[in-house]
């Protein structure tokens, strides 16, 4: 098996307990969610049916159908949802940092492996895109569970229901689940290029401590600059010269730049700058 | 050959090393000796490539470091440098991952030799059965050149024993191997050469041997002149 492959096997290995943990606390919060979401909307139906005399029909009208987006929106399903992505943010700059400090300093040891420093840097890139696509897979499957124990605890007459794909179309579920290839490329791909940029951000830091941070932060900056330099110079010129489709090429150009450049420098900095 | 060149590194505004020049053979032992905070670690550190120069070059015979030269040079510092939940046998499955030069018959050996349990985990091993660990994972490797950084470093005199023992078996023969440490007295007998470092210069190298021969002098001896006269 190539170094790459066992270093990227190696990083998700690294990560897999916590990884697995937030899995299932995701499960399980959001499928208490929906037992919680669902029982009091029944309650508050059977309430208003029974003891207020309420019709079905005036009760729907007034409180509307149960339908999976309304529980989407709610906490119980977006909370374990931000909790995943600032555990995966967070972990952007443990996976480099942890190496650095604690008991012991393994980034020795990952800086004399006999590969290029650069398969260090990717191994770390990726397996951060691989648990996102994770997270998302795991997500897709636990909606159908979700939506039967909807199913399952609403009667037919007060659900709006809604298969998985309609699901999946809405508000920021649409982000995260891109619905043609395009789309996945050019959401994962800025994904990518973000973990790029602080990556070599983290690395500017490490190489030059202090001056590090500076030097980091006017990268990122750079970055961010360089990606809304179009948008920016239009605005500025009050004047849109490009379509939406154009700039959107522009866009992925610039973008590709920006990672090109980001995987560019932080191989210069592991090979050149870095110090244990 | 390992030869550093006129070797600069400043942290800051402070000149660490001011131009260190030596050579390491292959088959000889060199110990690099000086006061804590002189610039023996860094000297290793660079020599790995693991912390850029601010001037100078470093050859491994007659190449500049690269990716291919972790598999005939390595560095065994003063602290482990694996994964503290590992244990042992994941720590040198992952050296045999990694590593073409992997010698897992004299891993075993060294296991025995160090009498380490394997099924121990790293976290769990007292700081002299650590420094055991970080032997066995460096010697293990079929490797030319051999830096070692303070390994006799705040641990038990057993450990010291076990430890020096290394240096008189074929477990480091034939390499060459670079050792920094101000605890000389356990290998004393051991070293070939000898490098005195002092504000980041180098006072003074010869070989061990040669004024043993010729001055009738313990390298002890010498750094009495050097640093105290």
């Amino acid at each position: 098996m190539n170094r790459f492959v066992k270093l990227l096997n190696f990083e998700l290995s690294r990560f897999m307990k916590i990884y697995l943990v937030l899995m299932i606390v995701t499960f399980i919060v959001q499928i208490t969610g929906m037992i919680v979401t669902a029982n009091s909307y029944m309650a508050e139906a059977n309430k208003m049916i029974y003891e207020e005399g309420m019709s079905q029909a005036q009760f729907i009208e007034q409180y509307g159908a149960m339908s999976f987006l309304g529980f989407a929106r709610g906490l119980w399903f977006t909370g374990p949802i931000a909790v995943c992505a600032a555990a995966l943010l967070f972990y952007i700059f443990m996976i480099w940092y942890r190496d650095w400090f604690g008991k012991n300093t393994f980034i020795y040891r990952l800086l004399m492996l006999p590969t290029a420093r650069l398969n260090v840097y990717l191994a770390k890139a990726i397996s951060i895109v691989l648990m996102v696509l994770g997270f998302v897979s795991v997500q897709l499957i636990f909606l159908p569970l979700e939506n039967s124990v909807l199913k399952w605890l609403v009667p037919v007459d007060f659900r709006a229901d809604m298969t998985v794909g309609q699901i999946v179309k809405w508000d920021y579920l649409s982000m995260l689940v891109p619905q043609t290839f395009t789309e996945f490329i050019l959401y994962y791909g800025a994904g990518f290029m973000a973990v790029s940029v602080l990556f070599t951000a983290i690395l500017f830091e490490r190489s030059f401590k202090w001056k590090g941070i500076l030097l980091g932060s006017v990268y990122a900056a750079l970055s961010v600059v360089i990606m809304i330099s179009p948008l920016l110079a239009m605005n500025f010129m009050d004047q849109y010269y490009l379509y939406p489709l154009e700039t959107l090429g522009l866009e992925v150009v610039l973008g590709l730049l920006v990672t090109v450049m980001s995987l560019w420098m932080g191989n210069y900095l592991l090979t050149k700058k870095i110090t244990v | 050959m390992i030869e550093v060149n006129d070797m600069k590194k400043k942290f800051g505004h402070k000149h660490v090393l001011k131009g260190v020049s030596f050579t390491a053979e292959k088959g000889e032992i060199t110990c690099i000796i000086g006061i804590n905070g002189v610039g023996k670690t860094t000297i290793l550190n660079a020599i790995m490539n693991l912390t850029p120069l601010n001037g100078g070059q470093i050859l491994i015979d007659g190449d500049t470091i690269s990716k291919h030269s972790y598999e005939k040079i390595t560095f065994i510092p003063d602290a482990i440098i694996m994964q503290p939940n590992m244990t042992i046998t994941e720590a040198m499955q992952f050296m045999a991952d990694f590593y073409d030069s992997w010698n897992q018959q004299r891993a075993t050996e060294l296991l025995d030799f160090f009498k380490l349990k394997e099924s121990e985990k790293i976290n769990n091993l007292s700081k002299g059965n650590r420094a055991k660990v970080n032997l066995l994972l460096g010697l293990a490797l079929d490797v030319d050149y051999l830096l070692m950084d303070e390994p006799f470093s705040g641990i038990d005199i057993f450990s010291r024993e076990q430890i020096a023992d290394v240096f008189t078996s074929h477990l480091v023969e034939d390499r060459g191997v670079i050792i920094t440490t101000h605890e000389i007295n356990d290998i004393e007998h051991l070293i070939d050469k000898v490098v005195l470092l002092d504000e980041g210069k180098v006072l003074k190298q010869f070989n061990s041997e040669e004024v043993r021969e010729t001055e009738g002098k313990s390298v002890v001896d010498v750094m009495r002149e050097v640093y105290q006269p």
